[in-house]
């Protein structure tokens, strides 16, 4: 037996490579259990896959480029209520309107960056969570615009022109595809030379500028980026939900972001979207502990911190072939 | 084989027979997203518990048409996200089939299409959804929002010289609505208002927002919001030496008992029926309280009875409608519930039809005082 197999698979297979590839499988079965399934574990995945688009672009400001954000629910909020007045006030269809909610959402990103991300370290931290707190307290204020804590109803569901996307399993199937985009792109982008300058400026900003690498250029790049995806993500959820109202974008979705980033693997391109699905369902698998389900949450939480620390998508780090080695998958 | 195929009929036949009377025992299960955690936690775990009495109470005699009621309780964390998850899963994997929630508006607003989807109404505690086809399926036991103001103005009018008021608010849609209503109706009660400030849940301290309306005549406060902020409020009037009255929308009373201590005679309160039952005359509403009132007391003894006896006429009005309407069908819920009229619940008389899913029509609020640790109706 051990002779065929030695004939049949290359001279270099180790049956340990596979194991890198565990974090992505690990979501496509979580992905493919809801498929099948139905009911409302659909809606906790597709809730997840919302966030893994929000945090896959956090990974790229955190995780390639080693800076502090958190303040991106604001740029979700930015483009949530955008896409949101322009679909019920406006009557816009939902894609144009997405796109102009990102769009504004970019450029508030480039307008608040320009000057911000020159703050290092706690100040930029306490930076980016004022922008944060102030766009949560324009869209309370603005009521003539946001509805305030009324919120706005009656949004439509995802689509392209006459064609809407209502059912739960249509949702979970297109943002599947947006979120595997998505993954495509941060792969792409880690290998690049983009992606080079960013993991440079995480290294050291002193010795990237010595480099040659134009340190406040590839921030802001980073950080816009990392707003664009927070921007989507923002969309995408005031459609799935036909809803929003203020607190959807508040300090929770930061908290909940920055937690399924650790937990799933902080600079990984499998981590946002195995940390967001776990993070998200976690709480769900808890659900019989009634009053003691945060402290079980919280108790998960904490343990998985302390015996992986990189998150779990790191944890496989060890059984990517040697090739490949500078990450994990 | 026909030997084969009258067994087979009568094995079908008599599992049928078994399974009739199980299949018509099968509890009816009815689902709270409630806020238990979070910022609505304090109101919505009284909603929870006043509903869960009236199911004990219901199932104590019987059901509802035979059929026992069972309550499942989700928390949706005060956060909308959270409410749609928990309604799916309340919905798919419970089967319930009639919804009491909670306080959390921006929850139930969120749910509501999914509500609309599956034909499955719900009684609120919170205000109505906004969307006409989502307002079709769903019901609130709270009074409109000029309710409460408009005691409070009665008052001011017939009982004081006070002519210039200010109102002091937080963010919150149902705070939001009354303040409307104050700036609408304040004039038909020859009343003037000179200063609206808003503040936040959390505000530690109100001082500038009330000197404001101190500076510009008010002589009394109209507060409109729940929480801690109260006893800021009148801590803060305390503290500046101000002569002006503080009359605060409807709340807990464990809340306005400090307030009293703070302010004395200046503090006035909106009350609920059930907060003032010893006040009240011998009559149907009288008998409606008395009758939750005795679980209510014998198991949480002198807890606040505000937010729960609405929620104990959610369910006791949902269970005559079933009773009425002869089906537990979501559709024929619903309709049943729309043609409810005259009910007699703890807070009122709810006069439900197509146009009106809002059912308490006629004021039942007083406005209430606190002396020497006693509350006593005002007016």
């Amino acid at each position: 037996m051990t002779s065929l197999l030695a004939t049949t698979l290359p001279s270099r297979f180790r049956w340990t490579d596979t194991l890198a590839w565990l974090p992505w499988i690990i979501s496509a079965g979580i992905v493919g259990y809801a498929f099948l399934s139905g009911g409302y574990v659909v809606t906790l995945v597709v809730f997840a896959l919302i966030y893994a688009v929000f945090v896959i672009g956090l990974n790229i400001f955190m995780g390639f480029t080693n800076q502090v954000s958190f303040g991106q629910n604001a740029f979700a909020a930015i483009s949530g209520y955008t896409s949101a007045v322009l679909t019920t006030a406006y009557e816009w269809t939902t894609l144009p309107a997405i796109a102009v909610g990102v769009a504004l959402a970019v450029l508030c990103a480039f307008l608040i960056g320009y000057p911000t991300l020159r703050l290092k370290g706690h100040y930029l931290a306490m930076g980016t969570l004022a922008i944060g707190l102030i766009t949560y307290e324009i869209s309370v204020e603005w009521s003539s615009v946001t509805q305030g804590y009324m919120g706005i109803s009656g949004i439509p569901p995802l689509g392209i022109g006459a064609y809407e996307v209502t059912s739960d399993r249509g949702q979970l199937a297109l943002l599947v595809v947006i979120v595997l985009i998505l993954t495509f792109m941060s792969a792409r982008i880690r290998t690049s030379r983009l992606g080079r300058a960013f993991f440079a400026v995480a290294g050291s900003e002193d010795a990237a500028r010595a480099l040659g690498v134009d340190v406040a250029r590839y921030k802001l790049a980073s950080f816009i980026l990392s707003a664009a995806c927070a921007a989507l993500a923002g969309s995408l959820f005031v459609h799935v939900v036909g809803f929003v109202s203020p607190e959807v974008f508040g300090l929770h979705m930061v908290i909940l972001s920055f937690t399924m980033l650790y937990v799933g693997g902080i600079g990984t391109v499998a981590g946002p979207l195995l940390g967001a699905l776990i993070v998200s369902l976690l709480p769900d698998t808890f659900r019989a502990f009634k009053d003691y389900q945060d402290l079980a949450y919280g108790a998960v939480l904490i343990l998985l911190l302390i015996y992986a620390p990189r998150g779990l998508a790191a944890l496989f780090d060890r059984y990517v072939p040697a090739k490949k080695v500078g990450g994990a998958p | 084989m026909k030997y084969h195929l009258i067994l087979s009929a009568l094995t079908v036949g008599g599992l049928a027979s078994l399974a009739g009377p199980a299949i018509a025992q099968e509890p009816f299960k009815i689902g709270i997203s409630a806020g238990l955690t979070g910022y609505a936690a304090t109101v919505d775990r009284a909603w929870r518990d006043g509903v869960e009495l009236a199911a004990a109470t219901i199932n104590a005699k019987g059901g509802i048409k035979g059929r026992k009621v069972q309550i499942i309780v989700e928390d949706n964390r005060s956060e909308p996200q959270e409410a749609v998850t928990v309604y799916r899963k309340m919905l798919s994997s419970d089967g319930v089939g009639m919804f009491i929630s909670g306080c959390v508006s921006a929850g139930n607003f969120a749910a509501a299409p999914i509500l609309v989807r599956a034909e499955v109404p719900m009684v609120l505690c919170s205000i109505l959804p906004q969307q006409p086809a989502q307002v079709k399926w769903a019901y609130t036991t709270l009074p409109p929002a000029g309710f409460e103001v408009e005691t409070r103005l009665a008052y001011l009018k017939d009982k004081t010289q006070v002519r210039k008021i200010g109102v002091l608010h937080d963010p919150t849609p149902y705070a939001n609505l009354q303040k409307t209503v104050a700036e609408k109706e304040a004039a038909k009660y020859g009343i003037e208002i000179v200063g609206i400030e808003q503040y936040k849940q959390d505000d530690a301290d109100l001082s500038v927002q009330i000197s404001k309306m101190n500076s510009a005549g008010a002589g009394a406060i109209l507060k409109i919001g729940l929480g801690g902020t109260t006893l800021t409020a009148a801590k803060n009037i305390k503290q500046l030496g101000l002569n002006m009255l503080l009359l605060t929308s409807l709340e807990d009373l464990a809340v306005f008992r400090p307030v009293a201590e703070v302010l004395g005679d200046k503090f006035f309160f909106v009350a609920s029926p059930s907060q003032v039952r010893d006040a009240l005359p011998a009559g149907p509403l009288a008998t409606e309280i008395d009758r939750f009132l005795a679980p209510w007391r014998e198991k949480y003894g002198d807890r606040d009875p505000n937010w729960a006896s609405r929620g104990w006429d959610g369910l006791m009005l949902t269970a005559a409608a079933i009773e009425k309407g002869g089906s537990f069908e979501g559709p024929k819920v619903r309709d049943a519930i729309e043609g409810l009229s005259g009910y007699q619940g703890t807070t009122g008389v709810y006069d439900f039809s197509p146009e009106v899913h809002q059912g308490l029509t006629i004021n039942p609020f007083v406005l209430g005082t606190i002396v020497d640790g006693k509350v006593k109706v005002v007016q």
